[in-house]
């Protein structure tokens, strides 16, 4: 699209050349736009093919190399349409165009968009049937669990040819750590496909709805004693931080503790003195009274 | 949560029209009436044999029968079947399996291969895995664990509470000392003031 926009300054009928050329060019990816089309005929053919899939027989390589190949050529055709759009404003941006090639270059642009947004809204359709398929085939695979004994699967078994498609199956049901494990396999029924249709003898007995495998269960009993262990991590953390606050609490008492004896030490100190001063206080009563006589004498010689 | 019986057989690989030999068979029935015994156990054997039969090789299944689980583990042919009640957890009952099996390969060897016809004699060790294994934390090392986790956790805890009970303590320490300090400041002075005072007198 750069030679267009070099193309700014031309005339009109280059114009009008430029804007053929592209609706050639467009013209020519219409068949493309018929292959988006007929590709979406595949989407359809995906979707038929989603909808026929049974637990056993998933064609799922298949449904994914088609989604693959729809969505290279939706992407590739939505680049085609922006790019034509931007032709198109450009075009309109000049002033010698008349409003017959506007209108016309606008409403093929419009057009092309339109049918872009319907094919992309079916294969998204397609794309949601197919996940629900899945999670049906999900729920119904955890209905019927392992044993040999009950084949609820059965009619499927009859329809369509089975070893083959179980392997396909269980490479599509994820845990990948399951296939380390070369003496177990996932608990599922597809294995049950291998022939063995006879329908077992006690009618008593029942499919245990396994929730998970053994390996799963193993997985997540795990997951739940490393947690366990994390949280013990953090309350002996948090237990540590405590015991240390408190350890400055313990230090201040011992401060004040440390306080109190010096002031009740001094105090006694003090009391000691008094007392010494009180008990040595007959010392100066002896003196008063010896100040008591001289004045007594004082007086008698006075008087006498 | 129980065990009601453990059995070890052999399983033929593919042709599959032939039943499974019983080489070691552990039961406890007691909890069944005395007369009920004999045909409990009988149908015991057959249930196991019938699903030591359905279980392909090298794979693990379990199958609910009236109010038992029936656990089965086919290695290379030997399988070991174990019936348990809804109770037990299932992981615990494919390694209590899985401790059989090996021990039972330790054993014996090879030398299952050969065997064609039902083992009468009794292994001992399974009569003690039975009854060892009624708890399912005996088997089930995981299980174990998150049991003695569990019951850290629940001690510390309580831990943590006594540790809370201290703070409050110590708080109530730290305010009645620093009051014993004042009001040992508050004598001092007064006792320095009252020694001034009163010499004279």
């Amino acid at each position: 699209m750069m030679n267009v926009k070099s193309g700014q300054g031309s005339s009109y009928r280059e114009r009008t050349q430029e804007f053929s050329s592209i609706a050639e060019r467009l013209r020519k990816s219409f068949p493309s736009l018929n292959a988006g089309v007929s590709a979406n005929n595949v989407g359809v053919g995906v979707g038929a093919v989603a909808k026929r899939t049974s637990v056993f027989d998933d064609p799922t390589v298949e449904i994914q190399e088609l989604t693959a190949v729809i969505k290279q050529d939706i992407t590739a055709l939505n680049a085609a349409v922006v790019d034509l759009q931007l032709v198109c404003n450009s075009q309109n941006g000049s002033e010698s165009i008349s409003s017959d090639t506007t209108t016309h270059s606008t409403t093929v642009v419009d057009n092309l968009k339109n049918r872009l947004m319907g094919a992309t809204k079916e294969f998204k359709e397609v794309l949601t049937m197919r996940t629900e398929n899945l999670k049906v085939h999900e729920s119904r695979r955890q209905l019927f669990s392992t044993s040999a004994s009950k084949e609820p699967a059965n009619p499927f078994a009859r329809q369509h040819p089975l070893a083959n498609r179980s392997t396909a199956n269980a490479s599509t049901s994820p845990p990948p750590w399951v296939k380390n494990s070369s003496s177990s396999s996932p608990l599922f029924p597809r294995k049950q496909a291998d022939g063995e249709s006879q329908p077992l003898i006690q009618q008593q007995q029942q499919m245990v709805p396994l929730q998970d495998s053994y390996m799963q269960s193993r997985a997540e009993a795990l997951h739940n004693v490393e947690s366990t262990i994390h949280e013990l991590g953090n309350i002996f953390t948090q237990l540590a931080t405590m015991v240390s606050q408190q350890g400055e609490l313990a230090i201040r008492i011992d401060e004040n503790m440390e306080d109190t004896l010096a002031n009740v030490e001094g105090a006694q100190g003090q009391l000691m003195r008094y007392l010494n001063g009180i008990s040595s206080n007959r010392w100066l009563m002896i003196k008063i009274f010896f100040v008591l006589i001289a004045f007594l004498m004082i007086f008698l010689f006075f008087v006498a | 949560m129980k065990i009601t019986a453990l059995l070890v057989l052999k399983c033929h690989p593919i042709p599959d029209g032939s039943d499974p030999v019983i080489l070691a068979n552990a039961t406890d029935v007691n909890h069944f009436g005395y007369f009920q015994r004999v045909t409990v156990k009988q149908f015991i054997v057959f249930v196991g044999r019938t699903v030591a039969k359905r279980t392909p090789p090298n794979q693990r299944h379990t199958v609910q029968h009236e109010e038992y689980k029936v656990h089965s583990y086919n290695r290379n042919g030997l399988c070991v079947v174990g019936f348990m009640d809804d109770h037990y957890p299932v992981r615990s009952a494919f390694s209590v399996l899985n401790q059989v099996i090996d021990e039972y390969q330790k054993k014996h060897g090879e030398s299952w291969k050969t065997i064609q016809a039902d083992t009468t004699s009794q292994w001992p060790y399974l009569n003690d895995a039975l009854t060892k294994f009624q708890d399912p934390a005996e088997a089930d090392k995981l299980l174990k664990i998150q049991r003695e986790l569990d019951e850290t956790k629940i001690i510390l805890h309580k831990t943590i509470d006594s540790v809370l009970e201290r703070g409050e303590k110590l708080d109530s320490l730290v305010e009645k000392s620093s009051d014993l300090s004042a009001a040992s400041q508050m004598f001092y002075k007064q006792a320095k003031k009252s020694n001034q005072c009163c010499t004279i007198l």
